[in-house]
């Protein structure tokens, strides 16, 4: 009797094994392909060039212009929107004013500010000249643009 | 000596042939289920961390950086003087397709049909006397032209390891 009752015990387990394992590597999976995107990256179409000579580079003392293309910009139609960072769409005068008073907080501490610039593929050269534009009025003379990484050499 | 001898108590004198049985324990037991592992904490945590990263990972192609350097702003805001002797290079978009585009060099007879012989021919034009990786390269493009051929001109210098890029405009 004690012999039958310990088989239909046992016979109830559920292993698990096999399930943590998969979890397990799902977990690593996700954990390496994971690109955790800052929340100054708003979603842009970036330009693709051919044997890309873009490369992963952490910048710091930046500030990120994104130039987006909307289906409704402004003004009812189709254009570039513009954002400083993660800040809603403004009006390119208030980004000037934001470059403008980051400028200024870097050179209070002897810090170079760099302007990196993330715009639509799809945008023409006017909208992101503009950008260039305030930045040099702005008297930033780093600048960085962004487009999809290439392979590492 | 007629002492009568002390009796061994059964079981603890000498041996009888059978083996002594000793009352074991009642606390076996317990010491098994003290050892068993509780998954369950580990488990619900392996499946939140699962459920957080399935939701946060989104599959961006991977962007990278283009260096560039304006020049020093001058009194007059957005006009710099050119140096002397700069290779222009003029792209401009041609029609709504990627492929559709123009390129022109200013003074030279090479007129590259792709941004592959763009970055070649600023390669090759170093061989030349007065060129180096320092000639600066300005690329000047119309108002309509798209960021992806002014973006597609630059990686070409980049390419060409030119370091002396710059954008113009036409008008």
């Amino acid at each position: 009797m004690a012999a039958k009752g310990k088989i239909r015990g046992s016979s109830l387990g559920f292993n698990m094994t096999p399930m943590i394992d998969i979890v397990f590597l799902l977990i690593i999976f996700f954990v390496l392909v994971s690109n955790y995107s800052s929340a100054e990256r708003v979603p842009v179409e970036l330009p693709n060039p051919y044997k890309s000579q873009a490369r992963k580079v952490k910048v710091t003392d930046r500030v990120i212009v994104n130039c987006q293309w909307s289906a409704s910009g402004p003004d009812g139609q189709p254009g570039v929107v513009y954002r400083a960072g993660p800040n809603p769409p403004e009006p390119l005068e208030r980004i000037s004013d934001r470059l403008a008073a980051a400028r200024a907080a870097a050179a209070a501490e002897g810090r170079e500010l760099i302007a990196v610039i993330r715009a639509d593929r799809r945008l023409p050269f006017e909208d992101v000249r503009a950008v260039m534009r305030m930045i040099t009025e702005n008297q930033i003379e780093q600048m960085r643009l962004v487009a999809q990484a290439g392979e590492e050499p | 000596m007629s002492g009568a001898e002390p009796v061994p108590s059964p079981g603890a004198g000498a041996p009888t042939g059978r083996p002594t049985r000793r009352p074991q324990p009642r606390t076996g037991a317990s010491a098994v289920a003290s050892l068993s592992l509780n998954l369950a904490p580990m488990i619900d945590m392996t499946f939140l961390l699962l459920i957080f990263f399935v939701l946060t990972t989104s599959f961006h192609p991977p962007e990278g950086i283009l260096g560039a350097k304006l020049t020093e702003a001058g009194p007059v805001p957005g006009r710099v003087a050119l140096p002397i002797s700069p290779i222009i290079v003029r792209v401009r978009t041609t029609g709504p397709a990627v492929a559709d585009f123009a390129i022109q060099i200013d003074n030279f007879a090479a007129q590259p049909a792709s941004f592959a012989e763009l970055a070649q021919f600023l390669r090759d034009i170093r061989r030349n006397e007065g060129f180096d990786e320092e000639t600066p390269v300005v690329i000047v493009a119309p108002a309509d032209t798209t960021w992806e051929h002014v973006v597609e001109c630059w990686n070409a210098a980049v390419r060409a390891a030119c370091r002396n890029i710059s954008f113009g405009g036409e008008g």
